[in-house]
């Protein structure tokens, strides 16, 4: 939730850059209704049904016995979430992806506690809006 | 507006300090550490697609039950795409 708050304070700037944020998540959209309208975002929350594009990203991985009893006991029923008795999740990442769908930029960690830092992804898209707008000067030679 | 990290930060200090509204016990915030460094030991890290590779295209559903295409959006620029646990 922390996370979801520091991406809306920058939301606007993001936008001014041209650039849209997405969020993707395991839960049911009945979920992610009350995030959305709780934290009044402006950008859009996703549902990853089954976590098949997190999948594909290679961030899932299935929570140990241990630590799934541990979550059910503090009332994180992940199985009601996610509509899945497995109890897996994505590891907390954020991607930069440019128009051509290539990844200019990966912050992943599989220590949840530690998240990448909003204001290190506007410096990162005007670092990529800069490089995108050098003129190839070289175009007309290599066709 | 205060750093994400000394939020996280603070967060977690309450937490692991065993203090209320959590009340975690040592045990618990043990059990935490372990499956964190079990996880990051995995090396599930080093599989994750990383920069330079290929995004794959997704088409999911929005809060409003709208689809939404990700080719759509990378028409009109990047994005930013942010992979969250959960609500709680």
């Amino acid at each position: 939730m922390m996370e979801l708050e520091a991406l809306q304070e920058i939301d606007s700037e993001v936008r001014s850059l041209g650039v849209r944020m997405l969020i993707i998540t395991p839960e049911l959209e009945r979920y992610t209704r009350g995030v959305h309208r709780k934290l009044q975002l402006t950008f859009d929350v996703l549902t990853d049904l089954h976590l098949k594009t997190a999948a594909q990203f290679g961030l899932v991985f299935t929570l140990p016995d241990y630590l799934r009893d541990l979550y059910k006991s503090f009332g994180s029923t992940l199985d009601r979430f996610h509509d899945e008795t497995e109890y897996r999740l994505p590891m907390p990442a954020r991607y930069i992806i440019d128009s051509r769908s290539i990844i200019r930029a990966a912050d992943v960690n599989a220590d949840y506690t530690i998240r990448p830092e909003a204001s290190e992804t506007v410096r990162l898209l005007k670092e990529l809006a800069s490089s995108e707008s050098v003129p190839k000067l070289d175009k007309k030679d290599s066709e | 507006m205060s750093k994400l990290r000394d939020r996280l930060e603070e967060f977690k200090t309450t937490f692991e300090s065993g203090d209320p509204p959590y009340n975690a016990t040592p045990e618990v915030v043990a059990t935490m550490h372990q499956a964190t460094a079990e996880l990051k030991a995995s090396g599930i890290e080093n599989t994750a697609l990383r920069a330079g590779d290929r995004a794959p295209d997704f088409t999911l559903f929005n809060q409003d039950h709208v689809e939404v295409a990700s080719k759509d959006l990378l028409r009109q620029g990047p994005l930013v795409v942010s992979f969250f646990r959960g609500h709680w």
